[in-house]
């Protein structure tokens, strides 16, 4: 019934794109990290790499608003467990000249920090290095910026 | 010794190739290490050595990655003690950022810091000029070595030490440089030297499994579907 669903709506929305003809691309608003928010692990770590029958999600961030933008530490639900993890990129746009990202990425981390997984694949924001927080460990294990 | 044993590595494979017989007496000779701390330049010496030899065909691809990596000129046999002055053929580098880099090793070497790896890190990477890793005894020592190193650097109001209540791996941005202190175990599950050195090449890297779309993924169709 979902599937049904799902393909009607990408159906449909690539029918209306052929007849009108925008001169624009057009995608749904997307909102930053919050409750609930179903995220994709982005490092090698095994926790974030064995597949399960639900997505992670996001169920708590530790911020002062319940938002979560890139280098927010949230606490994801994942495989019956918890765990920490940072955020590294989301699907909504933030500053203009800061790169926005097709899925909402994270990276797991432990309590005191050091990020579970040794590498991660997916390009990270160069922003990051100006934050302030810890987020020179996961510069450290990435292999590309952006 | 953690760095030669992956440079050890490293270099057997190159001579598995049966490309560089004529060569085993030079890597042979760069194979002896005295001291500790005389290492660390190891890893860079040898890789200079390789790539400033001529190069046969079917490795030159994998040696002109290796080769990218160091911004010095392949012609050159570095002097085993200046590491950091390796890549200085391109004077454009003022000597204030060289004596601050001289500065930092000096002061970890002065610190008993384990396996001192500097990398110089190319151009195209757009994070840093060195990056360093070090290795401590005890996670005091690498708390001392840390809080010494901002101590000399005072002047500067962005270093602060990330990781402070993490035992095994702490780390300082300075910009142009930036330091790692980790455990030996830690240092070892994650292997920093490796991929700084051979960016794509590395194994873990390529050791993670491809991730592909699955055939009937349609983007941004999950939107409003509710479970």
């Amino acid at each position: 019934m979902a599937l049904i669903s799902r393909s009607c709506s990408g159906f449909l929305a690539q029918l209306s794109s052929l007849t009108h003809h925008k001169a624009f691309s057009v995608s749904t608003a997307a909102a930053a990290i919050q409750k609930m928010t179903r995220v994709r692990v982005v490092d090698n770590s095994p926790l974030g790499s064995t597949p399960w029958h639900r997505s992670p999600r996001v169920i708590h961030v530790y911020t002062k608003n319940g938002v979560g933008k890139v280098g927010d530490r949230v606490l994801l639900a994942i495989k019956g467990g918890k765990k920490k993890a940072l955020i590294v990129g989301h699907k909504m746009p933030g500053e203009r000249m800061n790169p926005r990202f097709d899925s909402n990425n994270v990276v797991l981390i432990e309590d005191n920090g050091n990020p579970t997984g040794t590498r991660i694949k997916v390009p990270l924001p160069t922003h990051l290095r100006k934050m302030e927080g810890d987020y020179s460990k996961l510069l450290a294990i990435a292999s590309r910026f952006v | 010794m953690y760095v030669l044993h992956c440079s050890r590595q490293f270099v057997s494979q190159i001579l598995s190739h049966n490309v560089l017989r004529g060569y085993t007496g030079v890597v042979r000779g760069a194979c002896l290490i005295s001291k500790a701390r005389r290492s660390t330049t190891f890893l860079y010496r040898r890789y200079t050595c390789l790539a400033s030899q001529q190069m046969h065909p079917h490795l030159s691809a994998f040696y002109n990655g290796i080769r990218r990596y160091y911004s010095d000129s392949p012609g050159k046999l570095l002097a085993q003690q200046d590491e950091y002055e390796m890549q200085s053929d391109s004077s454009q580098r003022n000597p204030q950022e060289d004596f601050n880099i001289s500065v930092l090793v000096s002061l970890l070497r002065q610190e008993n810091a384990a396996d001192i790896c500097v990398i110089k890190v190319p151009e195209d990477i757009k994070y840093t000029d060195y990056f360093i890793v070090v290795s401590g005894s005890s996670s005091r020592h690498l708390r001392a070595m840390a809080l010494y190193a901002i101590k000399v650097k005072d002047g500067d109001p962005h270093a602060n030490i990330e990781g402070k209540d993490a035992e095994d791996w702490m780390c300082i941005d300075f910009g142009r440089m930036v330091v790692h202190f980790m455990l030996p175990e830690t240092r070892e599950v994650y292997e920093l030297e490796k991929l700084w050195t051979l960016r794509s090449l590395d194994e873990q890297l390529s050791s993670i499994p491809v991730e592909t779309l699955p055939e009937d993924f349609i983007y941004g169709a999950d939107v409003n579907v509710t479970k």
